[in-house]
């Protein structure tokens, strides 16, 4: 779960027993940080199915998971790919695991099926394209991101905000908009909660 | 067969659903009968009891005495002895309903099961692609060699095929870990019971899990109002969690409920306490961690070993160099480099959360030192902020150049960029 301090904590950004949170966005908007903060507070052993071999444990530490219960498995098979995350979700309590393109439909409903059954927690990042309707009970995309720290030429990258749109069954089928925060000292914090339904006012 | 092949080749078959309650309740004087003639029967499961016999042997005279007198209780049972529970339940197995087999040598009888005996089917699997379909063979390989490849599961199974029978050390209990619930009112209900024993199972598990440990036998008493006291010891080869405790319990109560009198107190005392030679860390369950390894084993014989990796810390300037890969399963050696070393001019946190093994090429362009656009995929998107650069001297004694590190941020995300001999690669990506 993402919290915010000093506030009680939003119960939207957390990883539920026998769901799936999708993470929507390209490479370098945060989503990888966001799947970690989610699997850090899982207790127990967490993997990352790591796809194109580009994953960094150092990230993962920084969120406070520590590093004998961090597995990493790469698999960039997309027919082996479900077999190796069925069998990790049979027995790992979290998992973060990016979906290679070219995975049926079928088999994600059917590790949707198995994640229910098993009341294992999974996060899942597709390289391209959404998951189908249905897999997933909630939905972070991310909308902006904004960098602190690095201005022309001194400085360095200190803290990040990532605004985030989450939608499905996990917010009650409306949208909602987030803000997080990181600075690689920690977990992700949300910072502000805009609710925002599709054409509706804005509430600050 | 699975269900459906089985209702292909059959449509009028019918599906029953396993009830082990009452396959424990129908086995329940068979257990009695042994205890009749042999104390401290343990039960795995309906069917399958295993009883220590060294006290017996001497009052029956010998082994063929101890089993005599079993048999001319269970009638039609197979019954087997051998030195350990591994061995004594394939010994069991292996023999015919009046014909008990009785092991001599307990280690070539073992070396001559094959691998299936294990029960780890993926583990059995791969045991058999490399060749080993033998416990014998198994047990002549190197342990080192079977614990690296396939970690404490691996483990496990050596010991057994060796002829370790023992899985756990039994350990002194300490007393305060038993639970004891006495009920004003008496229970006459299934539910009644059936919810006494959840609450009780819940309450030794919270008890074994602060002291970190996890047990393999529990012992299960009941008392009655009609002052009927009964016992029994049920065990498991794997550490019983929450639910394995209260699915035993519940199934012995039920076995023993009805008749006269209702239930007036339940004891539960864990044995054999998991001897790993190490307490269990915080957040870790031992029967959660079987399943876990289990998991990762799986997914091992199916990526291979060498995709299913664990970091270590490391001393380096670049978050490539940062992290030693080792394979699950595998002892942890000393680092390359020291990482608790100051290493001046180290990428400063936070780190970027994607690597490249290999630093693909970067299109960026360059004003007169700063970053304008870089190109990200067939889009160009401009340079909103960055930092650097950062120098990095290289290894000049193996020949490498210089290089220029920069942070470069964009709207759609921040990148780790190194600049040698004029070309941008990307050596990392912050998401």
């Amino acid at each position: 779960m993402l919290s915010a301090p000093g506030r009680e904590p939003v119960t939207v950004l957390e990883l539920e027993p026998g769901r799936i949170v999708e993470l929507v966005g390209s490479p370098g908007t945060g989503m990888t940080r966001l799947g970690l903060g989610l699997l850090a507070s899982v207790p127990g052993v967490v993997a990352v199915c790591d796809v194109r071999g580009w994953f960094c444990p150092l990230a993962a530490w920084e969120m406070e998971i520590d590093r004998e219960r961090l597995v990493v498995v790469r698999c960039d098979d997309r027919h082996l790919w479900p077999r190796v995350v069925a069998a990790l979700v049979e027995g790992v309590p979290g998992v973060y695991a990016e979906v290679p393109v070219g995975v049926g439909d079928q088999e994600l409903r059917r590790l949707g099926a198995l994640v229910r059954a098993r009341r294992t927690r999974l996060a899942l990042r597709p390289l391209r394209g959404p998951l189908p309707t249905g897999v997933a009970h909630l939905r972070l995309q991310a909308e902006g991101i904004g960098w602190e720290g690095a201005e022309r030429g001194w400085g360095r990258l200190r803290r990040r905000r990532l605004q985030v749109v989450a939608s499905g069954k996990g917010v009650g089928g409306m949208e909602r908009t987030i803000v997080v925060e990181e600075d690689g000292a920690g977990p992700v914090r949300v910072v502000s909660e805009l609710g925002v339904g599709a054409g509706r006012r804005a509430l600050g | 067969m699975g269900r459906r092949e089985a209702e292909a080749l059959c449509p009028e078959a019918v599906v029953l659903e396993r009830d082990v309650a009452e396959e424990t309740r129908r086995f329940e004087p068979v257990v009695e009968a042994i205890e009749g003639v042999i104390p401290r029967v343990e039960i795995v499961e309906p069917g399958l009891v295993f009883v220590p016999i060294d006290g017996a042997v001497r009052y029956y005279g010998g082994e063929e005495g101890v089993v005599a007198a079993v048999e001319a209780v269970v009638g039609s049972g197979r019954i087997g002895v051998a030195d350990g529970p591994f061995a004594a339940r394939w010994a069991a197995v292996s023999a015919r309903p009046g014909r008990p087999r009785i092991v001599t040598d307990t280690a070539a009888f073992l070396a001559s099961l094959d691998v299936a005996t294990l029960g780890a089917e993926e583990m059995v699997a791969t045991f058999r692609w490399l060749g080993v379909t033998t416990l014998g063979a198994l047990a002549r390989l190197p342990r080192a060699a079977v614990a690296s490849r396939f970690g404490s599961p691996g483990v496990e199974a050596h010991r057994l095929a060796s002829g370790e029978a023992q899985m756990v050390q039994p350990r002194t209990i300490p007393a305060e870990l038993a639970v004891e619930e006495r009920f004003d009112e008496p229970l006459e209900l299934i539910d009644q019971v059936a919810f006494a024993a959840r609450a009780l199972a819940a309450r030794l598990m919270d008890g074994l899990r602060r002291a970190g440990i996890a047990p393999h036998r529990i012992v299960i008493e009941m008392e009655r109002t009609d002052g009927v006291c009964r016992r029994r010891v049920w065990r498991s080869a794997d550490p019983m969690d929450e639910r394995a405790v209260a699915e035993r319990v519940w199934w012995q109560l039920r076995a023993w409920v009805g008749g006269e009198g209702g239930v007036i107190r339940i004891r539960l005392d864990p044995g054999d306490l998991s001897g790993t030679g190490r307490q269990l860390a915080l957040w870790e369950d031992a029967a959660a961690r079987v399943e876990t390894e289990r998991a990762l084993v799986r997914a091992q014989s199916l990526v291979g070993p060498d995709r299913v990796l664990v970091a270590e810390p490391q001393g380096g300037r670049m978050p490539a160099e940062q992290v030693a890969w080792r394979r699950w399963g595998d002892q942890p050696s000393p680092p390359a480099r020291d990482p608790a070393a100051p290493w001046p001019g180290a990428t400063p946190a936070p780190a970027p959360a994607l690597v490249p093994p290999e630093p693909p090429l970067l299109e960026v362009e360059w004003d007169e030192g700063a970053p304008v656009r870089i190109r990200l995929g067939t889009r160009w998107e401009p340079v909103l902020g960055w930092s650097g650069p950062w120098r990095l001297l290289g290894r000049w004694w193996r020949g490498e150049g210089a290089a220029d590190r920069y942070q470069i941020v964009t709207s759609v995300g921040a990148f780790l960029c190194v600049v040698r001999d004029g070309r941008t690669y990307l050596a990392g990506i912050y998401d």
